[in-house]
């Protein structure tokens, strides 16, 4: 069964990488909002979310990634998705994110597409 | 005939119960020898249907009648719930600009189960709220 979420962090290239482990529901998607918040306080612009542990997600937990996304929109930054499940992927298209959100197939790619 | 699998439970409202769902779904996939990259819709499917029951039934102790029919090509989600009921051609369907700026950033349940499933019905009155969703998996 899916676990709760878990993650880690690093600084890579001025950009934040946010890995995920579990499930992205309210409380997942408030641990990912509430670590996002400390770096963007300190200035980071540009972050990437990195999924390939979180295969079940909910509409819930994806509400705190808009909120994400409107923070990095204030500041001209951009969030970049990366090693998404393929329901995953239908699911953030079908809410539309990808219309502010950038997707990449590894995280040396969103690295790169936000290097460029 | 066909071989299909059935499992009927009832979720009383617990954090993440959603997933026990969930599990019962993938080992009816297991039993019947769907590979797990068939089921991902299916896993949002069950899992915005019954948080979108438990959390909108209105009930105090809300509880969710999940059954689950499965062959190797369909897989049909009936969710159903003994709440106050609603009238879902009321409900907009949500929209990212929009949600980008309000505070209410929720409300996506519904879309997602209409966008993502084959076919979606909805009955809704007084007495609560029943979805049936079909969900095609080869």
């Amino acid at each position: 069964m899916e676990q709760e979420l878990s993650l880690t962090s690093e600084i890579k290239e001025n950009c934040l990488l946010i890995r995920t482990s579990g499930y992205v529901n309210n409380s997942g998607g408030e641990k990912i909002a509430s670590e996002f918040s400390k770096h963007f306080e300190n200035g980071i612009k540009k972050v990437v979310l990195n999924f390939e542990k979180s295969k079940v997600v909910n509409s819930i937990g994806i509400s705190f990634l808009i909120e994400i996304i409107e923070k990095l929109n204030d500041v001209q930054g951009k969030l970049m998705f990366s090693h998404l499940d393929p329901a995953v992927e239908k699911t953030l298209t079908i809410m539309g994110l990808f219309n502010f959100a950038g997707l990449a197939q590894t995280e040396e790619e969103a690295l790169k597409s936000l290097k460029d | 005939m066909e071989e299909y699998v059935k499992l009927k439970m009832s979720l009383p409202q617990i954090p993440d119960i959603e997933l026990v769902a969930v599990e019962g779904l993938e080992r009816l996939s297991k039993h019947l020898g769907i590979s797990e990259d068939k089921i991902g819709d299916a896993r949002i499917l069950v899992t915005e249907a019954v948080i979108n029951a438990l959390e909108h039934s209105g009930q105090k102790r809300p509880r969710v009648r999940v059954e689950f029919t499965m062959t190797k090509e369909k897989l049909t989600i009936f969710v159903r719930d003994y709440g106050k009921g609603f009238k879902p051609e009321e409900i907009e369907d949500p929209n990212i600009v929009e949600k980008l700026g309000s505070d209410n950033k929720r409300g996506w349940g519904l879309k997602l189960m209409k966008s993502m499933s084959d076919d979606f019905l909805i009955e809704s009155n007084n007495n609560g709220t029943r979805i049936t969703i079909t969900k095609n998996l080869i």
